[in-house]
């Protein structure tokens, strides 16, 4: 049946089993590369998008469930011409290896400084935790994501 | 005459779709070589009679080619498995050719543009590739100045070649652009090569720059794939979409070995978009129209995280036992017949001979688990297969070998074969991404159309290959002043180089596609005890499919031999570090223990730690080192230990490395870094759980790794013999090796135990607290 979902600031109709997950939704009808599957069962991370604000596992998140929130990928944050703080600081850090995690790292990353601007190097490794990274590439994550503070407070405090 | 790079060859296979980026400024540069996939696909089928080969390795243009707005591409079969490989090989290239960095695009791994390089394994890329490269490059140049010999008519030796260009000698307003000079034509230039693979010699008599040199070498250049995967704009082979692709999932059976008794379809044709299954005897899959479809069709048939039974869904498997008992996995690989070797330098004067005469005799068994690699992705193919050539798109870290197979497969000449390679999920080995193309090929070939196959996170846990469990014994004979005067080391080894694929055995026959190989002795025996018996019991397949996972059994077999003998020193009150460097005779693996040591700030003094023992954390060292492939490690760290919950954190780790010179300091950084963090990850937590079925280790909850919250507070590291007399190394899998021994000898500083079997689990460690309070 045909849906309609709100992606990075524009509507899409698709047609989607209404049980199916907007994970495939976004990867298969809107042709995105930002989240990816990793799991299908909340358990990696990978899949990560913002909706309303909040991180959210897009594998077990049903289409139908959607409805008018706003639906945040990698690709709504930033683009390599005009990157997102949160991605310039991970390019800073060389944070990534294979990079298959990066797009949830990032995602929790982002949603996680919007309301703890000013966090200690504990608070991002708590915020971190659920998402798995299999190269090892944790000690630049963390620091990308510190640096991304830094970066966001100078922004702010500029504004 | 104005070519795009992609008509440089005679073949119309597309590259990588990859970003390329200008330096570390992170801007990307608009380079017209992208063409949409959908219309690569229909490049394919339209010109399915032409040939899909390999270039020629003895031509230039097999490696390079220029063009007239002066930027170039670099074609190797070489791949990056998210190591970030490709900078290196660009600064290896460039530095050669001299020329611009961020004009010079890496092409890798397509079969139809690239040479056959050898798998990307074994951290071979920079040690072997790279001179193949190098060499290439220095050709390329010398061909260059004497096109600017023609163009000037001036003879070669008063040009110069200055970052992209050819100019005169002393009259530097007299250049000319590479591009310019090369005029769009394809390199077609003999540069000689003989041989194959990793020991293919290109180029040998191209005159390559004095390494004192270099200017590229050595730069810590950022990667060119970082900013596009940080904004979902890189193209994984998991994000590849061709028109009229359809999607297929695998149904593998609910048993090691089962077969396949009947397939109950009901409910199928229900499911909006589902096309068909594809059954060949015991090979099952599902195919349709959308992802979705294809999920919920395989699921009906049995492809889900906790499937009931072998005949409990749609598809009926035979009901079969052919694992060992999961609490005889060790025992039972001492029955397993096979063959014995012994190590390099490990057969030694006589220990039987030596024994009678210690004062002490120490006796271990040191026991590791079946592991596995763990992408985050799980692996994905797409088949485009045809009656009379077949188009692939692949993650493979040996596209061309696997091609070869599919050739094989299909009944398919080689050159009607094309594989375009885009980087997966990080591998860190064999994987699933080499099984997943069979699956694709069945599909596609079955349903006359392309076929996306990705596996579910429980085809991933559970078929892809595994690395081995090993059990391996040790045996120190000590004299009465504490010297050594007796070392065995016995291994029992599954393969660790299976190459059979799940597919082609569930469909049966291609007895030459791939192999099962058989362990060996995977170590380096170094130290200079008089007798010495360090030898494995290599096996073939025991149980499931194993095939290379990072530094295949030396991972283990540097565990038991580092961690055994810091038992001999502890035994005879002596300083690790100390007592191991009094049988070393290696000065680079000397040289690394000690800048270990001094990085670290390593006071000399035995194991155990003196501590107090009712603290409720206790607080230990650990020093191990290895030598995989001529690269030495060493690495040093300090662990806590909760006598309460058993938990051990990985706190300050040290590392020395040593892989000769290094291409890209911070590339190697990442990687040690990475190396670390993974190996406390197969130390701490890391067992594949088996019935006498299957592997029931099939999710994340399953099989637990390393997270955030237990990654030390600092990784320090420093490179050892980085200068151009030491000629590059592999830095992708050694510093792996120490780890487990490091882990297991600051534990034993930190509370007297010793850690004989991995993973490290608190309640292993409890159990070991408690048998020592026993005593």
């Amino acid at each position: 049946m045909s849906t309609t979902i709100n992606v990075n600031g524009h509507d899409h109709t698709i047609e989607a089993d209404p049980d199916s997950m907007l994970l495939y939704a976004l990867r298969d009808d809107l042709g995105l590369h930002g989240p990816k599957f990793g799991c299908g069962l909340a358990q990696c991370g990978a899949c990560t998008v913002i909706i309303d604000g909040e991180p959210v596992r897009s594998c077990v998140t049903p289409v139908s469930s959607v409805g008018e929130a706003k639906v945040t990928t990698l690709e709504g944050l930033g683009s390599t011409e005009a990157p997102h703080p949160v991605q310039q600081a991970f390019i800073d850090e060389q944070a990534v290896q294979c990079g298959y995690c990066i797009n949830g790292m990032i995602m929790v990353a982002t949603a996680f400084l919007e309301q703890n601007p000013n966090p200690s190097r504990d608070d991002i490794i708590g915020a971190l935790n659920d998402n798995l990274c299999r190269c090892g590439t944790h000690m630049r994550i963390v620091r990308a994501v510190e640096r991304a503070a830094k970066a966001m407070q100078t922004e702010g405090a500029q504004v | 005459m104005n070519m795009r790079p992609e008509d440089l060859h005679a073949d119309r296979q597309g590259m990588g779709r990859r970003a390329f980026l200008k330096g570390s400024a992170g801007l990307v540069v608009a380079f017209s070589i992208a063409r949409p996939m959908a219309a690569l696909a229909q490049d394919a089928s339209a010109e399915a009679a032409a040939s899909y080969a390999s270039p020629d390795a003895s031509k230039l243009y097999a490696w390079l080619a220029i063009n007239p707005d002066n930027t170039a591409q670099l074609f190797t079969g070489k791949v990056d498995v998210g190591t970030g490989v490709e900078i290196a090989l660009a600064q290896i290239a460039a530095e050669e050719l001299d020329f611009p960095i961020d004009q010079l695009e890496v092409v890798m791994g397509n079969t139809t543009q690239t040479v056959d390089q050898g798998p990307t394994y074994g951290s071979m890329t920079v040690r072997r590739a790279g001179p193949q490269i190098r060499n290439a490059a220095a050709a390329a140049r010398a061909a260059l100045l004497d096109l600017g010999a023609k163009h000037f008519g001036l003879p070669a030796n008063q040009l110069q070649s200055v970052e992209g260009k050819i100019a005169v000698i002393g009259a530097p307003d007299q250049s000319i652009t590479y591009g310019e000079l090369v005029g769009g034509e394809r390199l077609d230039i003999d540069i000689g090569a003989t041989g194959t693979g990793f020991g293919m010699e290109v180029a040998p008599d191209a005159p390559v720059r004095d390494p004192s040199t270099y200017k590229i070498i050595g730069k810590p250049i950022f990667r060119r794939d970082i900013p596009g995967k940080v904004t979902g704009e890189f193209t994984y082979i998991q994000d590849v979409k061709v028109d009229g692709m359809l999607h297929g999932r695998v149904v593998r059976p609910y048993g090691v070995g089962a077969e396949l008794l009947d397939v109950d379809e009901t409910g199928l044709s229900d499911i909006p978009g589902f096309v068909q299954i594809v059954r060949r005897n015991n090979f099952l899959g599902v195919v349709a129209e959308t992802e979705w479809a294809a999920i919920q069709a395989a699921e009906l048939l049995g492809s889900t995280l906790d499937p009931a039974g072998p005949s409990e869904a749609g598809a009926k498997w035979s009901d079969v036992k052919n694992l060992p008992p999961p609490d005889q996995i060790w025992e039972n690989l001492r029955t397993v017949v096979g063959g014995n070797r012994a190590a390099a330098n490990g057969n030694l004067g006589s220990v039987d001979l030596a024994l009678p005469f210690a004062e002490k005799t120490l006796k271990a068994t040191y026991q590791t688990p079946y592991q596995m690699h763990g992408s985050i992705g799980p692996s994905c193919a797409i088949a485009d297969v045809k009656a009379d050539s077949a188009v692939f798109w692949v993650g493979s870290q040996m596209p061309h070998t696997t091609r070869d197979d599919m050739a094989l497969m299909l009944g398919l000449a080689k050159d009607k074969v094309a594989f375009n390679w885009f980087e997966a999920s990080g591998a860190y080995g064999r994987n699933g991404l080499d099984h997943v193309i069979a699956d694709a090929a069945i599909m596609s070939q079955e349903v006359g159309k392309p076929v996306r196959v990705q596996w579910m996170r429980w085809d991933e846990h559970a078929w892809e290959p595994k690395g081995p469990a090993i059990v391996q014994d040790l045996t120190g004979a000590i004299d009465k002043d504490g010297n050594v005067i007796a070392w065995r080391h016995h291994m029992w080894v599954p393969t660790t180089g299976d190459t059979r694929l799940v597919a082609i055995e569930e469909v049966g026959g291609f007895p030459n596609i791939g192999r099962i190989g058989q362990g060996g002795p995977t170590i380096t025996y170094a130290y200079s005890f008089p007798n010495a018996d360090v030898a494995a019991h290599g096996e073939g397949r025991v149980g499931v499919i194993t095939c290379w996972l990072r530094s295949p059994a030396q991972f283990e077999t540097t565990y038991a031999m580092e961690a055994f003998i810091d038992e001999l020193a502890a035994e005879t009150g002596q300083d690790p570090l100390s007592f191991r460097l009094k049988y070393l005779t290696d000065q680079r693996a000397i040289d690394c223990l000690r800048a270990a040591a001094d990085l670290y700030g390593w006071e000399p003094r035995p194991s155990p730690a003196p501590q107090q023992q009712d603290e409720k954390i206790a607080r230990g060292r650990g020093i191990a080192w290895v030598n995989r492939d001529d690269a030495r490690v060493a690495t040093i760290a300090d662990v806590e230990v909760d006598r309460e919950t058993g938990v051990i954190r990985v706190k300050r780790v040290v590392v020395a490395h040593d892989c000769g010179l290094v291409v890209n300091p911070d590339g190697i950084m990442n990687q040690i870094e990475g190396n670390i963090i993974q190996s406390i990850s197969r130390t701490l937590h890391e067992e594949v759980a088996f019935d006498e079925s299957r592997v029931t280790s099939r999710d994340w909850a399953g099989y637990p790794i390393l997270r955030f919250e237990e990654i030390p507070e600092k990784i320090d590291v420093v490179f050892v013999n980085n200068t151009p007399q030491y000629p590059s190394l592999g830095a992708g899998e050694p510093s792996t090796c120490p780890t487990a021994a490091v882990i297991s000898n600051a534990v034993f500083d930190a509370l007297g135990v010793r850690l004989r079997q991995m993973p490290f689990r608190p309640e292993r460690v409890l159990a070991e607290l408690e048998a020592a309070a026993a005593l």
